[in-house]
């Protein structure tokens, strides 16, 4: 495949705060999103995806000013997501910096959303976003408002539907594997890869560069998202706490804690594994 | 210190100006963005941005009453790019959505990224390369891409690519699921690519000086 | 007939007529006990402001090192009860003081009303991170009519079992000669008037037993019922039944060396959020797929069908449901804003919990009509108002 599997850091925002949780709960702040994205971009990430982990909750959305202040200094695709449910909402992001947007819950409440979206703004701007939770009985739903409600949407039909209504790519978070790091659910990432014909770009389980090996050899997936396992790697080093006082969970950034169950890998030590592997990337 | 070279970024309200904006910035240039005849054509350079469809961007840009503008400012000789759609609208028409018409400045037109196989997404997203054309530019160091290879990555984003009438105007082209596409045109003062040199990293930001400079 | 319920319940006459809401967090006054500073600043967001100001905590740990150290036991025997429902709280203490602190502690469980699959994972994954445990379960037929004299007469079907979580783990503590007993959050403290008093490693047992006498006792409320219900009788159980749902005497646990309940929040910054990333790394502990009814989180007291009970009478009682209780603890940590918050309140607080509601009925062996005629029998009249057949808060967040 000539265009290169993409590397994706997904950095969950929440106000003023990178946050990193587990199955989508918990807002543990690390940092400042403005350092890591500098940071990824200088490493060689291959685009950016903000996802505000608290839009859809609080019924706001406030990414405006940290997306225009990344597309100052990094010059690679931003994918902007969370709480976008207008076509006002999509123009004011992409206006801001942003090249593409990620929309869940509102397509979920409003289908059309997408169809308009992606007539309006062209099918390559407008990416599904599915959080993907198993149930009981085995079959995957999807929910909103970052893993809080479920839907009746069974996901592989919700992705077929969504390519139908427009959208351009699928991002795909398998909920029951996000923050944990323990490997990617490749069974459901196939199903939805197999049933699509747009690109898929799979989020939640990364716990190894072996892991993402696993992934980019056993499935047709375009791009991968990473979160814990790059964050916690850079703020081995990284470990500001001056101005987080005023808000956020920063129990664990004061501390000098690593979790133990995530690997760290930086982007450029991932790159070379793949490379060595016959994994296409694109090298710096 | 900012170079005295002033770039127009037409403004037709469907693209993602800020992030030209940034790019220019970050290497000097003053840029000004607008829709307005004369500013645009006082300027010493020209971009033609565009994020979405092209019959919804066509009709933006009559709107605008800017397709006189934009030709106008090709026929002055100075630097004109086209980034992404604003490729596609140079050309004379387009399937997208529905047959609609576009700029007619580069004859040919725009079709839909025939996918060959299942492993063939579309949209075309992501990191690829751009191999100069080689029966025109072998070893000859012309046009914005002169300081890079047919190694060197750039990211694209589209459904939709130009094919040219002529093959004397393209420029690079691009190999995707088997199939060799035209990733961008060079014609006398216009260069105009599907890819994005302003989120091609310090590669497109190399594109973006050599064509100004 | 139509249902009327007594007048043992003794805390809804004493809340004020007028509903505050706190300026910091998003409590109001109506929370039994709770004080309003003449900023309208409440005791919760002081007593935060001084656990996040005025403690050292590394002191405090040098102290919980010293206490760990007279009671840890050399020859591997359990030196320690941590009254423990698999959730994240109790496994963060257990797990803490296993491995960090080298001691051997029993975990003890007073089974939930019904085990939610979620939360009976839960459990089974702090048993298999290393912890020996003991689970009561009381004599069914006796609890669900305690139960549902409970939900009928104190307006909170969860009383039955509150009274069991206090005295099980101390029933326990004197029976196997275990001295500490270890709790993890002092969750009155927080909202007490002074900090400085509320602030204590431990709540002795002569305070706390005597107290728990003072207000209205479990053979009290048994008398009351089998006096007042038809459908509880001196044939529903044995006296070895009861054992549990009472704590051992002051007297008992003194001369027992029991000194009281300890609470690890007073050696350590006390965390909920934190305490769920430390059980997904150390126990196996797995939030649940969906948030809870009434409330945004996914991670907290995950184990019982009836939970969303106890919180929604809360709410009809006093106007303060699930998501209040969550967010205010946020707000004050700063987790949160006081207008996340507030949106989150509007979002779901009072949200009726469906999901149990048959099982719940079940549990209970009452009818949907007669669920509705006890709530509506513990709707404080001055909290609520009825408009076009609903019914709406008064004062709601603000």
């Amino acid at each position: 495949m000539s265009v290169a599997l993409r590397i994706i850091p997904r950095l969950d925002i929440k106000g003023p705060n990178l946050v990193k949780g587990v199955h989508l709960e918990g807002l543990r702040v690390l940092g400042k999103p403005e350092s890591f994205a500098k940071f990824y971009y200088e490493q060689g990430a291959d685009e950016l995806f903000y996802q505000d982990v608290v839009a859809s909750l609080y019924g706001r959305n406030s990414l405006q000013d940290i997306v225009s202040k990344t597309a100052k200094e990094v010059f690679i695709p931003l994918t902007v997501g969370g709480g976008i449910r207008s076509l006002n909402d999509i123009s004011s992001i992409l206006y801001a910096g942003a090249d593409k947007v990620a929309i869940n819950t509102s397509a979920i409440e409003d289908p059309g959303l997408i169809k308009s979206a992606s007539i309006m703004f062209g099918s390559s701007t407008i990416v599904a976003s599915i959080e993907a939770i198993r149930q009981p009985n085995g079959s995957y739903l999807s929910f909103t408002d970052n893993g809080r409600n479920s839907s009746n949407k069974e996901v592989v039909s919700w992705a077929k539907e969504l390519e139908q209504l427009g959208a351009g790519e699928i991002i795909l978070t398998c909920v029951d594997q996000e923050g944990s790091g323990s490997g990617f659910n490749y069974d459901l990432i196939k199903q939805v890869t197999d049933s699509v014909s747009i690109p898929v770009v799979a989020h939640g389980g990364a716990g190894s560069a072996q892991n993402i090996l696993d992934l980019a050899s056993q499935t047709q997936v375009s791009g991968i998202a990473i979160a814990s396992l790059f964050h916690y790697d850079y703020i081995r080093h990284n470990r500001y706490i001056d101005d987080f006082n005023k808000e956020g969970n920063t129990d664990f950034l004061k501390s000098d804690r690593i979790p133990s169950n995530i690997e760290s890998a930086t982007i450029a030590h991932l790159k070379s594994f793949l490379l060595e592997n016959n994994i296409h990337v694109r090298e710096l | 210190m900012k170079k005295p070279y002033k770039i127009a970024i037409i403004d037709y309200q469907m693209s993602n100006i800020f992030s030209i904006t940034n790019a220019l910035d970050a290497l000097g240039f003053e840029s000004k963005v607008t829709s307005d005849r004369s500013e645009i054509l006082s300027c010493d350079g020209a971009i033609l941005p565009g994020v979405g469809s092209f019959p919804e961007a066509m009709k933006h840009i009559k709107n605008f009453n800017l397709d006189d503008s934009i030709k106008d400012f090709i026929n002055t000789g100075k630097p004109f790019m086209g980034i992404c759609l604003g490729l596609q609208l140079l050309f004379d028409g387009s399937e997208e959505i529905e047959n609609s018409c576009g700029l007619g400045v580069i004859s040919g037109n725009v079709k839909r990224i025939s996918a060959k196989n299942k492993n063939m997404r579309v949209p075309h997203v992501g990191w690829n390369h751009a191999s100069k054309n080689k029966l025109l530019y072998n070893e000859k160091n012309i046009g914005p891409l002169c300081s890079l290879n047919d190694k060197d990555y750039f990211y694209f984003v589209h459904s939709y690519c130009v094919e040219p009438d002529n093959d004397t105007d393209i420029y690079t082209t691009t190999e995707y699921g088997g199939n060799e596409f035209c990733s961008s045109i060079l014609k006398e003062n216009i260069f105009a690519c599907q890819f994005h040199p302003e989120k091609s990293g310090e590669n497109g930001l190399r594109i973006l000086n050599e064509m100004f400079n | 007939m139509t249902f009327r319920r007594g007048n043992i319940e003794g805390q809804i006459q004493h809340i004020p007529k007028e509903v505050k809401w706190c300026k910091k967090c998003v409590v109001s006054n109506q929370r039994p006990r709770i004080i309003f500073d003449k900023d309208g600043v409440c005791s919760g967001c002081k007593n935060t402001e001084y656990k996040n100001n005025k403690i050292d905590w590394e002191k405090r740990e040098r102290e919980l090192v010293d206490l760990l150290d007279k009671h840890r036991s050399n020859d591997g025997l359990w030196d320690v009860i941590v009254p423990s429902s698999g959730g994240k709280d109790s496994g963060f203490v257990a797990h803490q003081l296993r491995y960090k602190y080298g001691m051997n502690p029993l975990t003890v469980t007073w089974s939930p009303l019904q085990y939610t699959d979620i939360g009976f994972q839960n459990f089974e994954s702090c048993i298999n991170a290393g912890f020996t445990n003991l689970l009561c379960t009381p004599n069914g037929k006796l609890q669900r009519k305690l139960a549902r004299l409970s939900f009928e007469e104190l307006g909170d079907a969860f009383h039955v079992f509150v009274l069991g979580q206090i005295s099980y783990p101390f029933q326990m503590a004197l029976k196997l000669g275990i001295k500490l007993v270890f709790y993890g959050e002092n969750g009155e403290a927080e909202y007490a008037g002074d900090p400085e008093y509320a602030d204590k490693p431990y709540k002795p047992s002569s305070e706390w037993v005597k107290q728990h006498f003072k207000g209205l006792t479990f053979r009290e409320l048994l008398a009351y019922g089998l006096k007042n219900k038809e459908y509880l009788s001196e044939d529903d159980y044995s006296e070895s039944d009861l054992m549990f749902y009472e704590p051992p005497t002051a007297e008992q646990l003194d001369k027992a060396g029991i000194a009281g309940k300890y609470f690890y929040s007073y050696y350590h910054k006390w965390s909920p959020q934190e305490n769920y990333y430390y059980c997904i790394e150390h126990t196996g502990f797995k939030p649940n797929s969906e948030r809870s009814e009434g409330t945004y989180s996914k991670y907290s007291s995950l184990d019982d069908k009836m939970d969303g009970f106890h919180y929604y009478m809360r709410y009809i009682k006093f106007g303060l449901g699930r998501c209040l209780e969550e967010a205010a603890h946020e707000v004050r940590d700063g987790h949160i804003t006081r207008e996340e918050g507030v949106a989150l309140m509007r979002k779901y607080e009072g949200e009726f919990p469906e999901k149990y509601f048959k099982d719940f009925l079940d549990y209970l062996d009452i009818s949907e009509d007669h669920f509705w005629e006890v709530v509506n029998n513990w709707r404080t009249p001055h909290l609520w108002k009825k408009i076009n057949s609903e019914w709406l808060l008064k004062f709601p967040i603000k």
